[in-house]
């Protein structure tokens, strides 16, 4: 019969949608047929994946109509081949397990030297696509994480739904890169954002030789 | 000026008391997540697959939107009201857990304090609740029956299904406080923001 087929892993961007990933298993080189099932919370019967393609080869995506947010989802895979059947482990979350948003967008830095006041970088961004943050159907937490670029130890900050952050104290005349993540309720922090660079004005401080 | 006696020119406005809604739903829900986090770790996954195939929350009864767009068409007083009964169906069980959560052996030492501070919490939230609904909807705070919680659904003297009970227990908050959250942050958006936020 066919090998065990696997469900990878489930990820909604925007707690509004889901994809499922999976494998199929060995198949011995025999023509073998694969289908995604699921069931959900309390429901009597499964069903079959709405959209094998979507969200492309090797995926399930589940729409908005196929999608409830407070009830956990039990998925898993079936192969037949002429040789038999094999299905894979069942794969269950809750969409609020899964959510990874993708990564926030736009990110902009900006150095402020007001006169009579200490300088800053204000380094500001936008929440990622497809998720609501505005009407408050996801609620992010973000972190800034900036370095010179010549050393590589990363400088981290934690900010609760803001999409701006003011840093101070950065080294005149030195380069700094700079990224941006968020995450929502789950433990999932999305990507990276691309990577942003700048070059603090002044000249650089002498080392202290004594 | 100082509300000493909460007259009238100092009462707080119902954006403010909206924002102190919504602070405290995550907050409540943040705690829910993280002390079912903690405890779903003592579970194996052939326990917890047991576990969550019989998830059955009290509140299952109450008939709330399940996903954003059903959320954006209910009407909002049926949803403010909503809010009020899941919030009051949650009194005994947190009760309940702060007691049960000390006799749990699997329980992390930092549950204790979740769970007493998710109800002192949860008291607030629904004093604000009742203030909000209040303003809004005068002479409608209805207090019927909401969903009772029928108590724990543990054989007595079995450690396993009183762990299961727990693990069910602390599954249906997170997942209820999460309903609240998102629910009074739409709210919040329609009401004080007329939908632009």
């Amino acid at each position: 019969p066919p090998g065990k087929p696997k469900v990878t892993s489930c990820r909604s961007y925007d707690k509004e949608t889901i994809t499922c990933w999976w494998e199929p298993g060995s198949d011995g080189g025999l023509p073998t047929n694969y289908t995604v099932l699921y069931w959900k919370e309390n429901a009597k019967t499964e069903q079959e994946c709405p959209d094998y393609h979507s969200s492309g080869p090797y995926t399930c995506y589940f729409d908005k109509a196929h999608t409830s947010v407070w009830h956990y989802y039990f998925v898993y895979v079936k192969a037949r081949n002429a040789l038999g059947t094999n299905v894979s482990e069942v794969f269950q979350f809750e969409i609020g397990e899964v959510v990874q948003t993708h990564p926030p967008r736009n990110l902009s830095l900006l150095y402020e030297v007001e006169s009579s006041k200490v300088p800053y970088l204000l380094v500001s961004w936008l929440p990622p696509e497809k998720a609501d943050t505005k009407m408050g159907w996801i609620t992010l937490q973000y972190q800034v994480r900036l370095k010179e670029e010549k050393k590589h130890v990363w400088e981290e900050h934690i900010v609760d739904q803001q999409t701006k952050l003011k840093l101070f104290s950065l080294n005149p005349g030195e380069d700094y890169v700079v990224q941006v993540r968020c995450k929502a309720d789950s433990k999932h922090w999305s990507e990276w954002s691309e990577e942003s660079y700048i070059k603090i004005p002044g000249s650089p401080r002498q080392r202290d030789m004594t | 000026p100082i509300c000493s006696n909460g007259g009238a020119s100092c009462q707080v406005s119902t954006s403010a008391l909206f924002d102190r809604a919504v602070k405290l739903s995550h907050y409540i829900h943040s705690l829910s997540s993280e002390m079912f986090n903690e405890f779903d770790e003592h579970f194996t996954p052939s326990r917890r697959f047991l576990a969550i195939s019989g998830i059955n929350c009290h509140t299952a009864s109450l008939n709330t939107p399940e996903d954003k767009e059903q959320a954006r068409q209910i009407q909002h007083e049926d949803l403010l009201n909503l809010v009020l009964k899941v919030l009051r169906s949650w009194n005994d069980p947190l009760i309940h857990m702060v007691s049960e959560v000390q006799d749990i052996r699997e329980a992390p030492d930092t549950i204790l304090w979740k769970a007493v501070e998710i109800e002192e919490q949860t008291k607030r939230l629904l004093e604000g609740m009742e203030r909000i609904v209040g303003r809004i909807q005068p002479g409608d705070l209805e207090n019927e029956i909401y969903s009772p919680w029928p108590g724990p659904a543990s054989v007595p003297g079995d450690e396993n299904s009183r762990l299961f009970a727990f693990y069910n227990l602390l599954h249906c908050l997170r997942r209820d406080s999460n309903k609240i959250d998102n629910y009074l942050k739409l709210l919040k958006c329609r009401l004080i923001h007329a939908g632009n936020c």
